[in-house]
């Protein structure tokens, strides 16, 4: 099993550590964007958002409210 | 109401180029499913070749997968794109020049394709056969095509951008950075090129634009499509709008790793297919996740798909998105891989995602598209339901067929007797196949029959609407107080 977790650091080319950065920070970003999106805080700022196709034309037809 | 903002929209916004890509895409999706049910024949009945190189499976194959998929696929999203973006920013497109030389440049290419690969000029790589001249053309095109969707957000009124808009962006910047990288090519002549890369270098590029064209061009485009048309379908926002954006980021950081898995038991490093098979099986939460944001839209209104034929596409095609979201990450599974790989399962998976998904959410936008655009009723709202049902018999043939035929190949592959010899041979496995290429052939011909009647009937719709005025009504002045 343990082998499986050995890694030959030293052996490491260039392109290894760029991929090994690209892939950690993406993880991260992923993580942020996780929380940020299902924190309650965000709920309804963001789920406002998807009234967006239908205030279109509410707002043509002269109703300033949006639709809200 | 909705009539009227349509009207609204009509004279606000540039309609034109979003029209004539949406017949366009219409008229391909007849040539190439046609295409296609010709070269199904020809596998089952191989007298159809009638000995003649122009019309032999190798050359008609791409011209097949080009038509469907950049023809008929490209016009549909450049049609959509169009629409939703000045739709959901509130401004006209940012240049009416640009769009048309996208709608003329894009046929272009299409024609090209028609003429060359029966001709037999080809890079003989995977969903880019295209020679080097025709590659700078789609690299010019597309990028007018971005350049304008781009600089349309940029100038809009919203102050959020729909997340629609976040998919199709997604693709145009994806598909520029692939088209680019897996085309470098050495030209030695007009229409003869050398890859850049070589050997397993060249397999992986290869796949790993392979992959990405279905990842971000099939998917991530024509999810674009669905944010936006389901809802407006529904006449309901979309489900969760917070999974719309976890959905969004989790595609676009994740797709891009997956082509290694189809390079399984090659010459590429054993740990990249392994990773290629890790992420696609990560990738499944993603895909559900978003095929269920979009079916719960109709939460509390399913009683809608009783009369709507429109959102029953709509819907039938995200059930094909989320079956075929779950069959790509099983085969991509070394154990599953070793019987599925170079059989006709592969065939299958990728037409449940192709005839069922993309076909299914662009006729659905489409049909939505035509009233709107044409300011009237279908021509006749029987033939889109029989449309509906040849389409979906159409599919569920084709892909029980391959199913069958695949697994039925990936057995006979491996099957050995007692004294460790393979127990059949290729012929036998070839002979064995032929039922099932009728069968295929069938199902592609009923899907075929229902692209027919798609064409008569918006052709019909156009006619009507030329005879009614609406258009011309719609284009004349309407202000809001009038309405």
């Amino acid at each position: 099993m343990s082998d499986y977790f050995t890694t030959d650091w030293g052996a490491m080319t260039v392109s290894d550590w760029a991929g090994l950065i690209l892939t950690v920070v993406i993880f991260v970003l992923m993580v942020v964007a996780y929380f940020q999106v299902f924190r309650p805080k965000n709920r309804d700022k963001l789920e406002a958002r998807k009234h967006i196709p239908f205030d279109e034309d509410i707002e043509d037809l002269g109703d300033n409210d949006g639709g809200k | 109401m909705e009539a009227t903002a349509d009207r609204l929209a009509e004279q606000k916004y540039s309609f034109d180029v979003v029209r004539w890509f949406t017949i366009m895409a219409v008229v391909y999706l007849v040539v190439g499913a046609a295409v296609g049910v010709y070269i199904a024949s020809e596998l089952a009945w191989p007298f159809l070749n009638f000995d003649s190189p122009y019309l032999s499976f190798g050359r008609l194959r791409p011209v097949h997968t080009n038509a469907v998929i950049f023809a008929f696929g490209g016009c549909t999203l450049m049609a959509t794109a169009f629409y939703t973006v000045q739709r959901t920013c509130g401004v006209r497109l940012w240049s009416e020049k640009l769009a048309w030389f996208t709608f003329w440049g894009w046929n272009a290419v299409i024609a090209l394709a028609v003429i060359t690969l029966p001709l037999g000029f080809t890079q003989a790589k995977e969903y880019a056969e295209l020679e080097w001249p025709i590659d700078i053309l789609i690299a010019v095109v597309w990028l007018a095509f971005t350049a304008n969707f781009v600089m349309t957000i940029a100038i809009r009124k919203t102050s959020h951008i729909y997340v629609s808009n976040w998919f199709f962006l997604g693709m145009m910047v994806m598909i520029v950075y692939l088209h680019v990288v897996n085309s470098l090519a050495v030209p030695v002549g007009m229409f003869k090129s050398y890859s850049l890369f070589s050997g397993v270098q060249d397999a992986m590029i290869q796949w790993w634009w392979g992959h990405n064209a279905v990842g971000f061009y099939l998917t991530a485009g024509f999810l674009g499509i669905m944010y936006y048309f389901v809802p407006k379908q529904a006449n309901r926002p979309i489900y969760s709008y917070r999974l719309s954006v976890i959905h969004f980021w989790a595609l676009m950081f994740g797709y891009v790793w997956l082509g290694a898995h189809h390079l399984q038991y090659t010459a590429l490093p054993d740990w990249t297919g392994s990773l290629g098979a890790a992420v696609s099986l990560a990738m499944i939460i993603p895909s559900w996740g978003g095929a269920v944001n979009g079916m719960m839209t109709l939460s509390g209104a399913w009683d809608k798909l009783r009369t709507d034929y429109v959102l029953r596409f709509l819907i039938i095609a995200l059930a094909f998105y989320a079956m075929s979201t779950f069959e790509g990450p099983v085969m991509s599974l070394k154990t599953v891989n070793a019987l599925s790989h170079y059989t006709d399962w592969t065939i299958g998976h990728v037409h449940s995602g192709a005839l069922g998904w993309v076909a299914g959410i662009s006729i659905g936008a489409i049909y939505h598209l035509m009233t709107r655009l044409w300011h009237t009723e279908m021509w006749s709202e029987s033939l889109v339901n029989v449309h509906f049902w040849t389409a979906t018999i159409g599919t569920v043939i084709y892909v029980v067929a391959m199913w069958v035929s695949g697994i039925m190949q990936g057995l006979m592959w491996r099957a050995y007797d007692e004294y460790g010899t393979l127990a059949y041979t290729f012929v036998e496995s070839v002979a064995a196949m032929h039922p099932y290429y009728a069968m295929r052939a069938v199902g592609g011909g009923i899907f075929l029959l229902g692209a027919v009647i798609m064409l008569f009937n918006i052709l019909m719709t156009v006619r009507k609407s030329a005879t009614q005025g609406s258009l011309r009504d719609a284009r004349a002045t309407l202000t809001p107080a009038a309405a």
